[in-house]
């Protein structure tokens, strides 16, 4: 996996990397990352249980539960983004690769060039989609101009809105629609060629079509990426993932694959939930 | 790392400006204060030439022309925000609103000058006569407004100081209506009650601490300012009853002898003018700031 | 009477007196503006923008004193400019939960609308007096620390209006802090900080009382900085209070052109943010 940052965190990591492949030599399927007893605290207030749970290599793991159950909290994790905030902390452990990213040693801006995330609310950065593009690849690599241009072009074929901006590839970000800047974001967010990308409920602030639209993205990422997306829409969770966790305050319920989840849950809290007697 | 370090160096520099005021000014006024003791505050007297200063009548034609802003500018900024919020059309609100905040950006010496030429000598002619005349029988008040019609004094310096802290009452007793819930205000008219009704016993009490906060700006403003009523307050280190006679300010008195000063008592005596009004707006803003903390804290 | 046509009554009165509180205030703005274009329009000319003051009885017009504010002003506002953002900035972004912020913005604010008489005797003290002479040097120092509380005040409050999306959506690239705060923060906040730099302009050409004691005046065309010099607010005041009707002509016409620029600034600056917060 050529990765920006796999390279030099080859260098860091002693445990070997297994990469290239969704299933290790033995057939089973590889845990790209590995969530290990984590529990996650805002202030006093526990809000993760002490969470066991794996996303598995090249495949779409999707978060389903009510309001409050703490899987974009999970999610944030994954990205040490609550790093941001001094009240937030996380206990317990969350490999990637075999590594534990909670680790103070981790390097946290590398990380997030392994880890990329795409937020609920589309944000653009206040310049042109070119530099939207160009602008985070500049920070982890020199290259010359016409590589960016290459890598930037690459970028927004991936997340498949080349078509549709490259006449304007000069235009402010802001300027796009609701559902082609969030496709922007997603091109943002490849063009650094993370190994995992997290999706925190994409697209909630969209319309259906572009709703549509990412969802054919996300199918079309899998080959590449390791892919977590949270959702609200069970719906969504059954037409775009291969396995699926559903949560309930702050614990996770059950893990499986999505259409052993959807049609004979283990759990009884999870079969209400699917069935809709509560939301 | 070094731009972390270089804001948060701004930062104190904020705080190192502030105690650097109060340590200035305390050091400058030490001459006087000890040449005077508390004596300084109650004295009347002003000397240069005899060397004996009293900080009395700056504070009181502070203090009064202060009061007399905020007798006119509270109701009658309230009453605009009244307007602005509950009857004026939409499409004028923002004109108007525009045309307040403007009258706040008006330099005060713009103030001064048009109220020594334009406004001082109105008064002279038809506001001031009328005063004398009205009260002239009324034996308590007839002090109050006695005297020949100068034009300036502390009437016209308070009237001026009023027009300037108006658009600060107006702007943010506004703001502070329009932050009233509808949902409130509807109930209220739900059950018949007139648009006074509804701003007295609604939108007053709820924006009661935002409006007090307000007026306290405003009051610190008035306290403050210096040119507008340098102009027109007559300059006379004199307590008169009169409101329509000269007086002076600690800014006024400042501004004005500052510069020809001689001798160290009387720079000094100046100085600790300056800090005894920074400490009458210092308390002031102090208070406002923590009302308008505990709008903040309690709405969101 | 009875009690229902005592409330119209009561009704109908207050709301009269709203219409005229409204009038009489607009009123002022009309009467000043008026006064002032009266007085100070038939003695504009472009003597007044090429010829220095002159002594009483004699022609001249505003050269020195323009020329003096415009130093004095672009001075203060490159001093105190960047000190406001850099504190601002820390306020919103790296302090935003620290216990210094929270005493810095009290101090602030009372900085800000503290009497600008003070700030003059404060630096008197700590400038002109160990200096021994009055200086242009101090007047801009002076005017700058009127500057600096209305920008930190408007840095910050622009910074923390920004969404927490676009902070961390730029964070999980893996840009350090002063990157996410350089290259997008600040970019997104760009008007509303410029708008505040526009209005500590507006606030500053027309402060007399600061430059009283500081840069005092100078009869005579000067462009140095270390001694007196001559400025617009401070003409104006000794014009006015003089006896000779040509310098109170000269300070009408002064008067005019500060409430001008003044008024410029001051619309700018709202068109600024209003096209700012349609974006």
């Amino acid at each position: 996996m050529n990765s920006i940052a796999g390279i030099s965190n080859a260098a860091q990591s002693p445990v070997p990397t297994v990469g290239g492949r969704s299933t290790d030599a033995a057939g089973k399927l590889a845990e790209k990352v590995l969530i290990r007893n984590l529990s996650f605290y805002y202030g006093d207030n526990k809000a993760l249980k002490s969470i066991n749970v794996p996303l598995y290599d090249r495949k779409v793991t999707a978060f389903i539960g009510p309001s409050g159950c703490g899987k974009s909290t999970l999610l944030r994790i994954l990205n040490r983004i609550y790093s941001l905030y001094p009240h937030q902390r996380a206990e317990g452990e969350a490999l990637l690769d075999g590594r534990n990213i909670l680790d103070p040693g981790q390097d946290i801006n590398l990380l997030r060039a392994r880890v990329g995330m795409v937020f609920q609310k589309p944000t653009p950065f206040p310049m042109t989609i070119y530099e939207n593009i160009a602008f985070g690849i500049r920070l982890f690599e020199k290259l010359g101009r016409a590589e960016i241009d290459e890598r930037v072009q690459s970028a927004l074929r991936r997340a498949a809105i080349w078509d549709e901006v490259k006449d304007k590839l000069q235009a402010n970000g802001l300027s796009l629609s609701g559902g082609q800047q969030q496709r922007l974001c997603i091109a943002r967010t490849v063009a650094l060629k993370p190994e995992v990308i997290l999706l925190d409920e994409p697209c909630s602030a969209l319309d259906p079509i572009s709703t549509a639209k990412i969802e054919e993205l996300i199918d079309e990422l899998k080959d590449d990426y390791t892919i977590a997306i949270v959702t609200h829409n069970m719906q969504q969770a059954a037409r775009v993932s291969d396995y699926t966790a559903f949560m309930y305050l702050g614990e996770l319920v059950e893990f499986d694959t999505t259409s052993k989840m959807f049609t004979t849950p283990r759990d009884r809290r999870t079969q209400d939930y699917i069935t809709g007697r509560f939301g | 790392m070094l731009f972390h370090h270089s804001t948060r160096a701004a930062a104190i520099l904020v705080l190192i400006i502030l105690s650097g005021v109060i340590i200035a000014l305390i050091q400058g006024s030490l001459p006087a204060l000890q040449a005077f003791g508390f004596n300084f505050l109650i004295e009347e007297r002003w000397n240069p030439v005899t060397e004996r200063f009293g900080a009395l009548a700056p504070i009181y034609g502070t203090l009064v022309t202060s009061l007399i802003a905020m007798l006119i500018a509270v109701p009658l900024g309230l009453l605009i925000a009244l307007f602005l919020t509950e009857l004026c059309p939409p499409w004028l609100r923002r004109p108007i609103g525009v045309a307040i905040e403007l009258l706040a950006g008006i330099p005060s010496i713009i103030y001064g000058i048009w109220g020594l030429f334009a406004f001082a000598p109105f008064l002279q002619r038809t506001l001031q006569p009328f005063l004398i005349d009205i009260f002239g029988s009324i034996p308590v008040l007839s002090s109050v407004f006695e005297g020949p019609p100068y034009g300036i004094g502390m009437l016209t310096a308070g009237l001026i100081l009023a027009v300037m802290v108006l658009p600060f009452v107006a702007s943010i007793s506004r703001d502070v209506f329009e932050a009233v819930p509808p949902v409130l205000k509807e109930a209220a008219y739900g059950v018949g009650c007139t648009t006074w009704e509804v701003v007295r016993n609604v939108v007053l009490p709820y924006a009661r601490v935002g409006v007090i906060g307000g007026v306290m700006l405003g009051l610190g403003r008035a306290l403050g300012e210096t040119m507008a009523v340098t102009f027109v307050i007559g300059n006379a280190h004199r307590i008169s009853a009169s409101i329509l006679a000269p007086g002076t300010t600690i800014s006024a008195t400042i501004a004005n002898e500052f510069t020809e000063a001689v001798g160290d008592i009387y720079t000094s005596a100046l100085i600790a003018l300056g800090l005894i009004l920074f400490a009458i707006t210092f308390i002031v803003l102090a208070a406002a700031r923590l009302m308008l903390m505990r709008i903040e804290r309690r709405v969101g | 009477m009875n009690l229902y046509s005592r409330r119209r009554l009561r009704n109908r009165v207050v709301l009269l007196l709203s219409v005229g509180a409204t009038v009489i205030g607009l009123g002022w703005l009309v009467l000043i503006l008026g006064t002032l274009v009266y007085q100070g329009l038939s003695g504009l000319s472009l003597a007044v923008f090429t010829e220095m003051t002159p002594p009483p009885g004699a022609d001249g017009g505003l050269l020195n004193p323009i020329i003096g504010s415009l130093m004095l002003t672009i001075l203060a506002v490159a001093i105190g400019t960047p000190i406001g953002i850099m504190a601002g900035t820390y306020m919103a972004e790296y302090g935003k939960y620290a216990k210094l912020t929270v005493v810095v913005r009290f101090i602030n604010d009372i900085l800000l609308s503290a009497p600008s008489i003070v700030v003059g005797l404060f630096v008197y003290e700590i400038l002109v007096a160990p200096m021994g002479h009055f200086s242009g040097w101090a007047g801009a120092v002076a005017l700058a620390l009127i500057v600096i509380p209305v920008v930190v005040r408007t840095t910050e409050d622009m910074l923390l209006l920004l969404p927490k999306e676009l902070r961390e959506s730029a964070t999980s690239l893996g840009l350090p802090r002063a990157y996410v705060i350089r290259f997008v923060s600040y970019r997104a906040a760009r008007a509303g900080i410029i708008t505040g730099v526009l209005l500590a302009i507006a606030r500053i050409s027309g402060e007399t009382a600061p430059l009283l004691f500081t840069a005092l005046n100078n009869q005579f065309f000067s462009t140095n900085l270390n001694a007196p010099i001559s400025s617009l607010p401070v003409v104006i005041f000794q014009f006015a209070l003089s006896p000779y009707a040509d310098w109170q002509k000269l300070a009408w016409i002064g008067a005019l052109i500060i409430t001008f620029a003044v008024l410029a600034l001051s619309i700018t600056a709202r068109a600024l943010s209003a096209s700012g917060k349609s974006s």
